[in-house]
């Protein structure tokens, strides 16, 4: 046991200290970043050595870095992600469509229906009138636009999800590339024997962001690197090194694109139909749910437009002559419109013979169509667009729960990750205020051993 | 529990956002006073107030045809109460003048009265409601009568409107049927009054012709069944106004129960929803200053 041991003692707590002063002034960095996981300094005691039959120590070590993770908390947040996903985009979409539906605080589609057939009502008072059959045009018309304008907002809802397909694999695909590109880089640090915690959490987070988007699932390989596979078919995503790749091709028939997947190491792309994630809610928004409503949609008009025909044929106008269609053939809701041959108020048919121009019957039987219930399985035409506004509120009250849950669902699991892997900062200080007194401890350990060499030399001199 | 720095802030934002949503959601209870604004706030609620508010549309709608045919009904009411003094202003010349013995100047001045009083009859029966001749059936663009000839121009349809769903009241009486004496269903009598009128200026004579007794006697008698076909008219009229009354109120009595429920649904306690918005408000404020307090805490300001 010499004096210089006891140097080399002070000197590894210097430098023990020293990193861990510099991993705690990581963690406070780092208190704010997504993803961080704190970091601890491990210490260990330095291998013994024996002198003179006692076994004394060399002083302290850092063995290594921990990173504190929890990979089963962590797969659980991927897959609250998941969800989270999928709920947040369907919400966010059907809370753009309620307001075409809106029949509760604003005159919509519904209210024209009802203007529509009372304004043939009102015909039936004064079938002659000029007034009473410019306001059933005027109705038809309004009726038509209603339709154009409800199919037109549920269109465009189609094509912005189809469109947002575009951004949304771009995003995927980087997540991947990212992903492939970190595990690349941890292996090679972690083959090396280096510290790959930062990169870590980098990848941990890529991964969260590509469970939102896609439902995934992966495993976390004894090289370091991380293997994600696609939830729905279990195709490769990122193995290794390696990452796959979504690809968006047009379909022929459709003219909406079609989802590819290649899977990692492979060349050949094929057609996948995601049903989890905000990539699935977008595809189940856009071929499902809003088509849903369109046909809907398209029903109500096709069967008010050919009852309305069917009607007014049976009819006679003002010149006697038999009625021509008030709805242009073989109309869907975006295309409904008032016959362009319809060119005066005349050629409304109210009466129901040739030769009595003043009749109101075919008026009367027309107005009378607002209470049909043969067409529309069972219901008016009224009730089935209520029947629709209502699945509307309730598809969009449904799914705006589910956020609802979602979040506090992955709050709680936020918190858990937090608890385990956050920084807190009075923890961190307390630990700097720690290893600043215990390196000024070895500084002091080291002018005293520094002294105690001073007394030595002194004594030859 | 292990807390860590952000494990506090992470629970605030989720808090105090959870707190704004509430907020949020009572504040526009308040201002738009309707606890329905979408139909995602509540979608069976919403389903009834759709299917109310139909009815009221319809309800709505009857009640104006209602509105309508009283109109017409009052205006065809008017009508037939002047035919009828016309027609009790002609027996009473007709029983002053049936025993026969009058002077030539008396069966003149009968005889003009008469032809008059038929003139009359005829401006009655051409009453107009708006544009529509009101006995003139369905053909709405002819007088359905002239004084040239005692035939009837109109046509005998008669016109119907809906006045509660699938309930239907036949609004106008046919000249055919009230002057005419033809028609069934409804059908008045089958006396034919500008007939008998003619027959009955005939039978009068004037100043250079005499009177036919027996003929005025006969004239009589028809008249006294055209009184009784016109009387019968004016009670269909009567009672035709009397149903659309009746139906009138049962409109308003379900326009009013609809809209209770209506209210009932959509109308916001403002003391509830007040008191609500008051708690949740002192409460949004504690956990705001409980954030601030704690965020600020450290123990930086310690060391």
């Amino acid at each position: 046991m010499s004096l210089n041991s006891v140097l080399q003692i002070g000197a590894s707590g210097l430098s023990a200290y020293q990193t861990a002063i510099s991993v705690t002034g990581e963690n406070i960095s780092n208190v704010n970043t997504a993803g961080y996981s704190r970091q601890t300094a491990v210490l260990e005691t330095a291998p013994q050595s024996s002198s003179g039959g006692l076994s004394l120590g060399n002083g302290v070590s850092v063995v290594s870095i921990q990173r504190s993770y929890d990979a089963v908390l962590q797969k659980e947040l991927a897959n609250a992600q998941t969800d989270q996903g999928y709920d947040t985009t369907k919400s966010t979409a059907l809370q753009e469509i309620e307001p075409s539906f809106n029949e509760v605080s604003t005159d919509g589609l519904g209210t024209s229906i009802s203007n529509f057939f009372n304004s043939w009502q009102d015909l039936t008072s004064n079938p002659a009138g000029t007034a009473e059959r410019q306001a059933v045009l005027t109705a038809a018309q309004n009726l038509a636009d209603n339709f154009n304008s409800v199919s037109t907002t549920l269109s465009n809802a189609i094509t912005s999800q189809n469109t947002s397909l575009v951004t949304l694999t771009d995003s995927i695909n980087q997540n991947l590339t990212s992903i492939a590109q970190l595990n690349n880089q941890i292996k090679v640090i972690d083959q090396s024997g280096g510290d790959s915690n930062e990169l870590k959490d980098q990848r941990d987070q890529k991964i969260q962001d590509l469970a939102q988007q896609i439902g995934i699932t992966y495993t976390e390989n004894s090289d370091g690197t991380t293997d994600v596979r696609y939830a729905d078919s279990g195709a490769a995503l990122v193995t290794g090194s390696q990452a796959g790749s979504f690809s968006l091709t047009t379909n022929a028939t459709t003219g909406l694109y079609d989802v590819n997947l290649t899977a990692a190491g492979d060349t050949t792309a094929a057609t996948v139909s995601p049903t989890t994630g905000t990539l699935g809610a977008t595809l189940d928004l856009r071929d499902t749910v809003i088509p849903g409503y369109q046909s809907q949609l398209d029903t109500l008009a096709t069967t008010i437009a050919t009852k309305v025909n069917a009607q007014q044929q049976a009819g006679y106008d003002l010149n006697g002559t038999a009625g021509i269609a008030l709805f242009s053939s073989g109309t869907s809701a975006a295309t409904i419109a008032v016959n362009s041959a319809i060119t005066g108020t005349s050629q409304i048919a109210a009466s129901s013979s040739a030769s009595s121009t003043g009749d109101s019957n075919n008026a009367l039987a027309m107005a009378d169509l607002a209470n049909d219930t043969t067409t529309m399985s069972g219901s008016t035409f009224s009730d089935y667009y209520t029947s629709m506004v209502t699945q509307v509120g309730q598809d969009v009250a449904t799914s705006k729960n589910n956020v609802t849950q979602d979040t506090a669902y992955s709050n709680q699991l936020s918190t858990l990750r937090e608890s385990n892997s956050g920084v807190s900062l009075d923890e961190e200080l307390v630990n700097l205020t720690k290893y600043q007194k215990s390196y000024q401890a070895s500084a002091k350990l080291i002018t005293t051993v520094t002294d105690m060499m001073d007394t030595v030399l002194g004594l030859i001199s | 529990m292990r807390i860590s720095s952000n494990t506090s802030a992470l629970n605030a934002i989720y808090n105090l956002q959870k707190g704004q949503t509430t907020l949020n959601k009572l504040t526009e209870l308040t201002t738009s006073d309707q606890n329905i604004n979408r139909p995602s706030d509540d979608p069976t609620s919403t389903s009834t107030l759709l299917n109310i508010s139909d009815s009221l549309n319809a309800i709505s709608q009857y009640s104006t045809n209602i509105t309508k045919a009283t109109t017409f009904l009052n205006v065809t009411s008017n009508a037939l109460t002047g035919i009828s003094d016309t027609i009790t202003q002609a027996k009473s010349l007709v029983d002053s003048i049936s025993n026969g013995s009058d002077s030539a100047s008396d069966r003149q001045s009968a005889h003009d009265q008469l032809v008059a009083l038929k003139q009359q009859i005829i401006d009655y029966a051409n009453t107009q409601s708006g544009d529509t001749y009101v006995f003139g059936g369905t053909s709405s663009s002819t007088a359905p009568f002239s004084s040239t000839d005692n035939s009837y121009n109109g046509d005998s349809t008669q016109s119907k409107v809906e006045i509660t769903e699938n309930s239907y009241q036949t609004v106008n009486i046919t000249g055919d049927r009230l002057l005419k004496g033809s028609g069934s269903n409804p059908s008045y009598g089958s006396t034919d009054i500008l007939k008998t009128l003619d027959d009955l200026i005939s039978a009068v004579g004037d100043s250079t012709t005499a009177s036919d007794t027996t003929a005025i006697q006969q004239g009589a008698k028809d008249l006294e069944a055209g009184a009784t076909q016109v009387s019968n008219a004016q009670i269909d009229v009567a009672a035709r106004l009397k149903r659309l009354d009746t139906m009138s109120t049962m409109n308003t009595n379900n326009k009013t129960t609809l809209e209770n429920v209506v209210s009932g649904i959509q109308s916001v306690d403002l003391t509830t929803v007040g008191t609500e918005l008051s708690q949740q408000q002192t409460a949004y404020e504690a956990a705001l200053a409980a954030t601030a307090k704690i965020s600020s805490l450290s123990l930086l300001d310690y060391l």
